[in-house]
This record gives C-alpha cells, sequence and structure tokens, in this order.
C-alpha cells in the first residue's frame, strides 16, 4: 500500500498543492471582497432582473432585496470559481482510475503490478480523502485569514463555518463517488468527466429552473445542489443532517458500486 | 515467500522440501499442498508454469481468442508467434488478469489468472507490446516504488540491468526515446528474477545490439530456472532463443511444438551444379521437388521468381543449376545425389520462415501443418552448409 500511494504522491502532489493555493486565494479574496461587492447588490438586482433567480438558486434561499452579512457569507461557500475548482480537482482524480490509465495506456503498467484491484482502489480512495481534507482545509485557511480584514459584524462563527464545511465536505464525497463509478464504466477519461460534468451542470440547472417552473421544483430532489445549502445552514445554525446523509448515501452507494464494477471488468487496452 | 497451490506436488515430497529448508511450512488439505516458499527447485514440482485450457474470449463482434490451450514448463523459453491482430496479445491479457476469458480456465503456477491475480503477478514480469510508462517516471523511481510494492529491495538487480542495457537511471521517461522506454520497461519487469517472464513484443524499438543483451538476459534467466513467454510476430528472434513454439492466427493456436520438431519439418532448399555437358539427373526422391532448373525457356532469360531463387549465383552457372527443395529426412536426398554427377551442392538450413509464412498469407487457419510448397524465398546460397556430400561444398 505504500508503494501505491507513494505512485499517487508522486503523481498528483505538485496539482494538488497549486489547487489548494488557488482554492486558499480564491476563498481569501472572495471572503474580503464579497460583503462590499454584495453591500450594493439592490441596485444589481434592478438593473439586472435575473439575477436575484440565479443567486436564489445558488444560495437555496431567496434573499429578499437585500443580501444580510451573513448570506454574503453563504454566497462565498456557493461560488463558481470555489466549486469549480474543487470539482475540477475532482473530476480529475476521481477519473484517473481506471478510465485514466486505460486512455493512457498506463493501465498495463499498473494492473500488472502485484496488487489486487481493491488495493489499488483503496489506495486511490486514500489519496482522494487525503487529498479533499487539505483541500477543504487550504479553502477554510483562505476564509479565516481574509476574515481578519472583514468587519467583525459580517464574520461567520466558527461553528457556522465547520457546519457549512461539513455539508461541502458531504458534497466532495458525493462528487468523487459519482467520478469513481463513471470512470469504473469507461475506457475513456473524457467520456468519464463529461458524464459527470453533465450530472452537476443537470444539477445547477435544475436548481435554477426550480425558481421559475413547478415541474423543475417537483424534481428539484434528483438535484445534487438540492442537499448543499449554506445559507440555510447559516441561518439556523443547525447541522444539515438530511442533506449530509443524502449526500452520503450517495457517495457510498456510487464508491461500493464504482469498486465492484472496477474489481470485476476487464481492463481492455486494445 | 509466498502461499502457492501446487496441484500435483504430493504432500510427502512437500515435507522432504521443508527438512530441506525450502520450504517455510506446507499443509495439506484435500487434494492440494499448500506451500509458504522460502525457495523451491521447480524441477521438483513436476508441473506447467503456465496453463490454459481452451481459453476463449470475443470483443463484442470482433474476435479475440477461440479455445487457446497453451501448455509451458518451467525453465522454458516459449515462443508465442502469430501476425498482428491473431490474438497473441489477448492471450496474454488474459494471462496477466487483465481480462477476464468467457470460457475456459488460464492457470499460472497453478493459480488461477483471473480470481488469484496479484498472488500470481508478485512473480510474474511483463512487458506489454505496447510500452507506455508514467512521465514522471525515472528508472530509479521505478525501481524504488517496485521495492516498496513488492516488497524487496531491488535497487541492485535493476542497476545491473541498467548498466547491461546502457540506461541512465535517472532519465524520466518523457525524455527518453522509445528503445530506452522499452529498456526500463523490461529493466523493471526483470528486476525481481521473476518465476515467469511474459515478454510481448519485447525486442521493439531495441536497437540489434541490445536485441541480443536481451536474448542474453533471457538465456541466463532460463538457465537459473526462470520461464519466458516470448511473444513476437517474428520469426527470426524466437527461432533464436525459444525450445517451443505455439502459433496462433485468428485467434486460434494452429501449431504448438518443440523447435526441434518443427526443424524437422521445415523444408530446406538445396542449389545443385551440375558439370558442363553432364547428363540430366536422375527422378527425384519423392520428398524432394524442383523448384527452379533450366530449360531452353528460361536458361537465358529468368523470371523474377526465378531470379530470386538464383540470386548469387553467377550467370554462367545458372543453366547447370537446379534449386530444390526438400522436406523431412534428408537421408534420402544424400541417397540420390551420391549417384549423381553434380559439381557442387549447398544445402540451406531448415527454413522454419517458409513453414510460418504460410500461416500468414493463407486466409483459414490450418489446423494441421502445411504440406506443400511454401511461397518462394531468397536462396540458401549464401547460408553455410549443413549437410554435405563427398565433393560438395558448403
Amino acid at each position: 500500500m505504500k508503494g501505491l500511494l507513494n505512485r499517487i504522491r508522486m503523481e498528483m502532489e505538485t496539482t494538488v498543492v497549486l489547487f489548494c493555493i488557488g482554492l486558499f486565494a480564491v476563498m481569501g479574496l472572495l471572503t474580503a471582497l464579497l460583503p462590499k461587492v454584495l453591500g450594493n447588490i439592490h441596485e444589481m438586482f434592478d438593473r439586472l432582473p435575473l439575477i436575484k433567480p440565479l443567486i436564489t438558486a445558488m444560495l437555496g434561499v431567496d434573499p429578499g432585496e437585500n443580501i444580510s452579512a451573513q448570506l454574503s457569507q453563504a454566497f462565498l461557500w456557493t461560488h463558481p470559481t470555489v466549486l469549480t475548482l474543487i470539482w475540477a480537482w475532482e473530476l480529475m482524480y476521481c477519473s484517473r482510475l481506471p478510465a485514466g490509465e486505460i486512455d493512457r495506456g498506463t493501465a498495463d503498467f499498473l494492473f500488472c503490478l502485484p496488487a489486487s484491484r481493491y488495493r489499488l482502489f483503496a489506495a486511490e480512495t486514500l489519496g482522494w480523502l487525503a487529498s479533499g481534507i487539505l483541500l477543504l482545509l487550504y479553502g477554510y485557511a483562505g476564509h479565516i485569514v481574509a476574515t481578519s480584514f472583514v468587519h467583525p459584524e459580517m464574520r461567520l462563527t466558527t461553528r457556522s463555518t465547520l457546519l457549512v464545511l461539513s455539508n461541502l465536505g458531504a458534497l466532495y464525497l458525493a462528487v468523487g463517488g459519482l467520478s469513481f463509478l463513471c470512470s469504473s464504466l469507461s475506457d475513456r477519461r473524457g467520456r468519464a468527466i463529461g458524464a459527470v460534468f453533465g450530472v452537476l451542470l443537470a444539477s445547477f440547472l435544475l436548481n435554477f429552473l426550480a425558481q421559475f417552473q413547478d415541474w423543475a421544483k417537483a424534481i428539484n430532489w434528483l438535484s445534487m445542489m438540492e442537499y448543499y445549502r449554506p445559507a440555510i445552514i447559516i441561518q439556523s445554525d443547525e447541522f444539515p443532517t438530511s442533506d449530509v446523509c443524502v449526500l452520503l448515501a450517495i457517495a457510498a452507494a456510487a464508491w461500493t458500486a464504482s469498486l465492484a464494477i472496477f474489481c470485476r471488468r476487464s481492463i481492455c487496452t486494445v | 515467500m509466498e502461499l502457492g497451490e501446487f496441484p500435483n506436488l504430493t504432500f510427502p515430497a512437500a515435507r522432504e522440501c521443508l527438512c530441506f529448508g525450502w520450504v517455510r511450512q506446507a499443509k495439506s488439505l484435500g487434494k492440494f499442498t499448500f506451500l509458504q516458499i522460502d525457495f523451491f527447485p521447480r524441477i521438483l514440482l513436476d508441473m506447467a508454469i503456465l496453463q490454459t485450457h481452451q481459453l476463449t474470449l470475443s470483443y463484442g463482434s470482433r474476435r479475440g481468442i477461440q479455445q487457446v490451450s497453451l501448455q509451458i514448463e518451467a525453465g522454458r523459453i516459449f515462443g508465442f508467434l502469430g501476425p498482428n491482430g491473431a490474438g497473441k496479445s489477448t492471450t496474454i491479457r488474459v494471462l496477466t488478469g487483465l481480462l477476464k476469458a468467457h470460457s475456459g480456465t488460464a492457470q499460472i503456477f497453478g493459480l488461477d489468472c483471473w480470481t488469484q491475480g496479484a498472488l500470481i503477478r508478485r512473480d510474474v514480469g511483463y512487458v506489454p507490446g505496447d510500452v507506455r510508462l508514467y512521465p514522471w517516471l525515472t528508472l530509479a523511481r521505478g525501481l524504488d516504488f517496485l521495492s516498496q510494492v513488492r516488497g524487496r529491495d531491488l535497487h541492485r538487480q535493476g542497476l545491473e540491468l541498467a548498466e547491461r542495457f546502457a540506461l541512465e537511471p535517472h532519465l524520466s521517461v518523457r525524455k527518453m526515446s522509445r528503445g530506452n522506454r522499452q529498456k526500463t520497461a523490461l529493466i523493471l519487469a526483470m528486476a525481481h528474477q521473476p518465476r515467469l517472464l511474459i515478454l510481448d513484443e519485447p525486442t521493439s524499438g531495441l536497437d540489434p545490439l541490445m536485441q541480443d543483451q536481451l536474448m542474453q538476459c533471457l538465456r541466463e534467466q532460463a538457465q537459473q530456472g526462470s520461464t519466458v513467454l516470448f511473444s513476437s510476430h517474428t520469426l527470426s528472434e524466437v527461432e533464436a532463443i525459444c525450445d517451443r513454439v505455439a502459433m496462433i492466427r485468428q485467434g486460434k493456436i494452429v501449431e504448438d511444438s518443440t523447435l526441434a520438431e518443427l526443424q524437422a519439418r521445415a523444408p530446406r532448399k538445396i542449389i545443385l551444379t551440375l558439370p558442363e555437358d553432364s547428363p540430366a539427373p536422375e527422378p527425384l526422391p519423392p520428398n524432394i521437388e524442383v523448384l527452379w532448373q533450366p530449360t531452353s525457356d528460361n536458361a537465358g532469360r529468368p523470371s523474377t521468381a526465378d531470379a530470386l531463387l538464383l540470386a548469387g549465383i553467377p550467370p554462367e552457372q545458372r543453366p547447370r543449376t537446379w534449386v530444390l527443395q526438400i522436406r523431412g529426412p534428408s537421408k534420402s536426398f544424400l541417397q540420390w545425389a551420391a549417384a549423381q554427377p553434380f559439381s557442387d551442392v549447398v544445402l540451406g538450413p531448415p527454413s522454419l520462415d517458409a513453414l510460418f509464412r504460410r500461416y500468414y498469407e493463407t486466409d483459414e487457419p490450418h489446423e494441421t501443418p502445411p504440406t506443400e510448397t511454401p511461397a518462394v524465398e531468397m536462396p540458401a546460397v549464401e547460408t553455410p552448409a549443413v549437410e554435405t556430400p563427398a565433393g560438395a561444398r558448403s
């Protein structure tokens, strides 16, 4: 296992460090700048009416005419740049085994090592979890560092931040599990990434359409974003048990299915 | 050190080995004997290292392999021949546990290749046909990594091999030529001195000197008891190193014989030069056929095929030259030749190329070895004579 983990480290350490630094910087900047930008959001609502449903879709709650200081912090955790960075990392990492290995032709080398596929998958999963923790910690650190530049009234409590972080962690697991599943089902990394990207895009779209369309609202439970609602967590200051449970269930089901498929499938490299 | 399963080994024999300290632990369970091995002389095992039975796999509508049955004993260098797309790599991928066969069985060291692949791969070295390695990998890093994965230090053997193959250990794959990537893969496959080496077209990308070095390495490995499965579509390299050859064509095994058996069946070319004004030779024995003979039609201007046969023969000798082909034992030829007034005879080596070329060229796979005349090839005038009757030159 040590050797397999070392392989992952050698291959991914530079990339994960870059993503961590990127997330640190983005979280820091957004934490510092968003309250100022969103302070005059009612003017923007007047000028661009479509902005409000978009923000509502992102936050999961109606912000009203003015976005409060705390809600502006919630916007930080749902900002597309933050989610894009986290998901880009996940899509890149979780699509490597086996689709990525087959795609670039290194499957012969990796799968002919004296390690069972369970062990290979376990090593890959450990790398995924470790990098996820690192990524979220860097994001959190960026937020904390930048908080010192924000007016005290606009700061989130540590408890609220950690609750949002736990919800984001559950979302990370769900998206990663889904990526593993698509990768296990595919021989082409591009297809695997495309499939997960499609699911995420559909989730966003459904969440957005649910603001206007009843039919979309009725099936919004299918959207993964429905279970990631930082604004509600910040408002209620309660652990989002049901949302986290749903996301963890998706993650567990997808991960288990991908493990089962990966261990049983033929690796066709011709 | 591993736990293996050897159905053909009796428990008393295993216990005897235990007394010699070769085996750490031996347990009998039903008809199987389980051994935890430190060192074990393979000859005692009396078993096939690799065995497939009626192995079948298809890629949907595409042909894969059909009822492939192979058996390779310990210490052999087994040639696995076949044209491109014949099913060599598919068979190998089933053996390495990458592909699951639709029917049939594949076993290495008596273990199932699909369900016990990880255990098998501890003692197997594999070089794929199309070597692709991680761009960041260097030989030194690869040895570090494999030492950790295999649980033993491979640096000494790996660096020795690197010296033999003239490979810089700290050069990364992204900066390597194709030949160097091939060398890296070979070294990483051989560094742990595996009991079985599976090599899929291992010489591709290597220069002739390195090919020789590889052949030498493989011979040494075989002398030390390792078994080699050498897959190739080039007959000459298989002929140079292997002691048994199987040929696969359109997914089916069409030939599986020792090299000696094949050589006995392979045709040889004979170039016979008669003295001037000598009478025509007596009728030929049945196992000899005439590929070219001087006639009034062709003596002056030979056709392209005839020209190939006569290449290397001085033009003034051509009107007196016969090119013959013999199959099977050469005794009948020698008896016949003793009575002929020839001035010179050159007897070529057995042409396995001619034997196998037929498999490559015909559409339908053969179930039995071919008996007809193979396609015309270059005459054996430049090769040393193998057998020369009295008065003949080589």
